[in-house]
């Protein structure tokens, strides 16, 4: 029986890697999943939320519940976004009894990709051919507040090719934090700083992580300190995507 | 309005049930102890790099002195030694001994007897008593301590004795250490920097 | 006084710092992975741990009166303090009472917290600081920079320097072994000579009234039993109520602070000298103090009063490991010390340090009594916000960026214009200065969004 599933593309990834809006729906649509992107969309209100602005985190909640409610399941393509509509929208609706239904209503069924890949569906890819080695990541948000630890290792085992390097303090923040990055960028810089010279001690070919805020921040240290390591998203390798452009490459 | 009344005000609340408080303390998770193998597992904690205390066994009390003076020699101390009026203690001949009981600033050696000894930590339990000050188990560089195997006991839950508490009950889990230099571990920061226990298996 | 950011600026800069911080730290947590992993279901009894400290904070009235009997009953004097100013008087009209000259002080997190060294300082009464980092601390004339190793920001080359300046018979080795020693033969005479002993407490015990310190260097005991008097400075939700909860405290607190499975020693005082003892004070005092806490309880703060001072989540935290603690300005520092310095400092004063974090929730999973850090953090931001703490450009930025965001159609216009222009400041896939963005471009690069965004593409390729 196909699934239905909403994608919630999230603001970054429509903003600045639209790819791994793709290759969500690639993978997917690969596991017999009919995928849907809900209009209203745009974005979850984490910034807001962590900054303290209440209001307007509530309102963006408000949307964004309004605009996946109607589905089955909604799968996003990164944890922190994913956490947020899990973890903390049922919080900002503490207090208001009707909203806080409907937000509990759709953190219930909204998963981050490659758990809902990987737990919900049980797929794995087929055919999947990446000759490269890999060091992975873990991304706060989805290691914390959702567990996404195992998933995505066992989707990126099912692929061809690619052999895994450890990365030393893979469980390490690496310093990106939203808004954090802009405000105290001298302390976001000294933490990414470390992890980048962890990234290139793996001597992997490939940094894979499951959020674009974190790998951007990653990539764009490995650029600024001339590193060859290239950087993408786990979906778009599992996906089958990996001959694109890696972040901050060309098409 | 006091401070005492104050802070109370904002306080206010009901009275916690007994029941309650209790059932916090059900099944506490807690290191695994065999507690058929009592001795061999605090001696295997005693042993460990955080206490690195030595043991020697006697079998009964007629044999404290010569194990003290064992120790001591091996260390290449003189048999010095700072005791506590416990009657156990006296009642050993120490002959070849200078015994004092009062503890010096540059004590060497004191000996002192342990209540108990818990396997979970290998941590060595005190009370202090008429016979059994407090101070020489902390001034001075070796402290040796006797202790009964049969009162090892499993778990720290064992460590307090029922009845009205002494003014100080303290365990003793290893020699004064530190590591507030780099984090490197320093033995004898302030007080002992050997532990030594004397098994009694009697 | 300068802000948080220049101070994050000086700490960023100084690499000797950096180095010290590490090493300490490092350990610290290699050593609690690894007796974490040794303890039979860790994760439950953290639940336990956090059930406990609850179920006090939710009595703590009828706690306190319960430990001020017994303590009583014991022979102690129970004192009460709404505000740090109130604790330190108490103490040093004790001092006075008692003709001290000199205090023998072990560490203690509250001490600090009330500013005692500075009170006994101003009464002119000698202060000797017995934690071998305390005593560095004081010869150095700084502050504690960690709530467990207050030290920790001094490398072994800089306490050798600091011992040779201010020591009798400093070490002539240049080992850290022979500087313990130094401080050894240094503090065991000012010790023993003291009036009177001041330490804090890590849990009282309600039922007995026994006060409990933990120490690895034994300096607690050596302070607290030659003196004549015994003071301790607790606050009120150091209790719990027996032995038995007092116990399971212990087991996480030495694992979640140093990786051991306790502290050296460990001892529980209940009340002065008894007759016929050899040792002992004649005198103990139990100075209680609020400061803010009963405040905290009411106001959303309840979780913080868990809070067994381990330094766990500084030890883990990634912006702590960069800018050690003197950054973060205030008694405490790292997670616990961001939701903490508002409390006593004020939020105007502090608001930088609740946003000084990424949230990555790390001090949350290490902390042995699950207070949700990265939560109360968020609850400061958010009072910031409403008190109109942050700065306006923050506030406008984000103001402005909500209002499209709600109106989708809009959102959708702004965001393709603004992927043209950021596409127009690339170069071969990286943009290395983005105006609006300067932090994150002036350390690294922004990749070069795609030409047009994934709303774009997705509805042209489904129109297709
Ligand atoms: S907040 Fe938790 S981890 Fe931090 S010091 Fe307190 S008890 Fe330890």
């Amino acid at each position: 029986m196909t699934k239905s599933v909403a994608l919630f593309v999230t603001c970054l990834v429509d903003m600045m890697r639209p790819r791994i809006g793709f290759a969500a729906i690639r993978a997917l649509e690969a596991a017999g999943c009919e995928v849907v992107v809900p209009e209203g969309q745009t974005c979850c209100g984490q910034p807001a939320l962590n900054s303290g602005d209440r209001d307007h985190a509530m309102a963006l909640a408000k949307q964004t519940i309004a605009a996946l409610e109607p589905y089955e399941a909604v799968v996003v393509p990164s944890g922190s976004c994913a956490g947020t509509i899990r973890c903390h929208y049922p919080e900002i609706f503490e207090h208001d009894p009707l909203w806080l239904a409907r937000a509990q209503a759709v953190a219930g069924k909204t998963f981050e990709v490659m758990a809902y890949l990987d737990e919900v569906l049980g797929w794995k890819p087929e055919g999947v051919r990446v000759d490269a080695r890999a060091t992975y990541h873990d991304s706060c948000s989805g290691l914390r507040e959702l567990g996404i630890k195992a998933q995505p290792r066992r989707l990126l085992k099912a692929i061809d090719g690619l052999s895994f390097a450890p990365l030393q303090g893979e469980e390490t923040c690496c310093g990106f934090g939203g808004t954090f990055c802009v405000k105290y960028p001298a302390i976001s810089n000294a933490i990414v700083g470390e992890k980048a010279d962890a990234i290139d001690a793996t001597g992997a070919d490939l940094l894979l992580a499951g959020d674009l805020g974190c790998l951007m921040n990653m990539a764009g240290k490995l650029n600024r300190k001339g590193s060859k390591v290239r950087a993408y998203h786990a979906i778009e390798l599992i996906a089958g995507m990996a001959d694109g452009p890696a972040i901050g490459e060309e098409a | 309005m006091s401070a005492r009344d104050t802070i109370f005000a904002r306080l206010k609340g009901d009275a916690p049930s007994k029941a309650e408080a209790d059932a916090l303390l059900i099944a506490p998770e807690r290191p695994r102890v065999d507690e058929a193998a009592l001795e061999a597992e605090f001696l295997a904690r005693l042993a460990l790099p955080s206490i690195s205390a030595t043991h020697d066994v006697i079998d009964d009390m007629a044999q404290l002195p010569a194990a003290v003076a064992r120790y001591l020699e091996s260390q290449n101390e003189a048999l010095t030694l700072c005791m506590p009026p416990d009657p156990r203690l006296v009642a050993c001949d120490w002959q070849g001994f200078t015994l004092h009981d009062r503890a010096a600033p540059d004590e060497a050696a004191a000996i002192a007897v342990a209540r108990r000894g818990i396997a979970e930590s290998g941590s060595l339990i005190f009370e202090t008593g008429p016979t059994a000050p407090m101070l020489p188990n902390f001034l001075a560089l070796h402290h040796i301590v006797l202790l009964r195997v049969d009162d090892i006991m499993p778990y720290l839950e064992d460590a307090p004795l029922p009845g009205v508490q002494p003014r100080a009950h303290y365990w003793i889990t290893g020699v004064s250490g530190t590591t507030d230099i780099e984090g490197t571990y320093v033995r004898g920061a302030h007080g002992p920097r050997f532990l030594h226990v004397l098994l009694l298996r009697q | 006084m300068s802000g948080f950011k220049d101070r994050a600026d000086l700490a960023l800069a100084d690499r000797i710092l950096k180095v010290a911080v590490e090493r300490t730290a490092g350990t610290a947590e290699a050593k609690r992975a690894v007796a974490v992993d040794a303890f039979p279901d860790f994760e439950a009894a953290r639940d336990r741990a956090a059930a406990i400290k609850d179920h006090v904070v939710a009595h703590l009235g009828a706690y306190l009166e319960q430990f001020e009997a017994s303590a009583t009953a014991a022979g102690a004097k129970v004192h009460w303090a709404s505000t740090a100013d109130e604790a330190c008087r108490i103490v040093i009209d004790i001092c006075k009472a008692a003709g001290a000259k000199s205090v023998a002080r072990s560490k203690s997190m509250l001490g600090e917290e009330i500013g005692l060294p500075h009170a006994l300082a101003e009464a002119g009464i000698g202060r000797v600081e017995t934690d071998l980092a305390e005593h560095i601390i004081q010869l150095a004339d700084e502050r504690p920079s960690h709530i467990i190793w207050p030290a920790m920001h001094k490398t072994r080359e800089q306490v050798s320097a600091l011992f040779k300046a201010k020591h009798r018979s400093p070490h002539a080795e240049e080992t850290i072994a022979a500087m313990a020693e130094s401080a050894r033969r240094e503090l065991r005479t000012q010790m023993l000579g003291a009036d009177v002993g001041i330490s804090g407490a890590n849990f009282l015990i309600a039922d007995t009234g026994a006060v409990c310190t933990v120490t690895n260097e034994g300096n607690a005991e050596l302070s607290l039993v030659p003196p004549r008097v015994h003071i301790v400075t607790a606050g009120i939700e150091k209790i719990v109520p027996s032995m038995p909860h007092a116990i399971h405290m212990l087991r996480m607190l030495a694992r979640s602070a140093t990786g051991a499975a306790l502290t050296q020693y460990t001892t529980f005082y209940t009340g002065p000298k008894r007759a016929g003892d050899r040792d002992g004070p004649e005198e103990m005092h139990i100075v209680l103090v609020d400061n803010g806490r009963t405040k905290m309880r009411e106001e959303g703060l309840a979780e913080m009063l868990r809070c067994i001072r381990c330094g766990a989540c500084m030890n883990h935290c990634v912006v702590f490991r960069q800018i050690g603690g003197h950054a973060y300005g205030g008694t405490y520092p790292g997670p616990m010390g961001a939701v903490l310095t508002p409390v006593f400092d004020g939020l105007k004063e502090s608001r930088e340090l609740a946003n000084a974090c990424t949230l990555n929730g790390k001090c949350q999973e290490v902390c042995p009594v699950r207070i949700p850090l990265p939560t109360l953090l968020r609850g400061w931001r958010e009072k910031s916000w409403r008190e109109g703490l942050e700065p306006t450009s923050m506030r406008a930025g984000l103001s402005l960026w909500a209002w499209v965001a709600t109106r989708p159609r809009l959102y959708r216009l702004g965001t393709g214009m603004a992927v043209r222009a950021m596409r127009m400041l690339g170069r071969k896939g990286w943009i290395d200065k983005l105006p609006l963005v300067g932090g994150w471009t002036r350390y690294r690069d922004m990749p070069k969004p795609a030409a047009r965004t994934f709303m774009a593409q997705y509805k042209k390729e489904r129109r297709s």
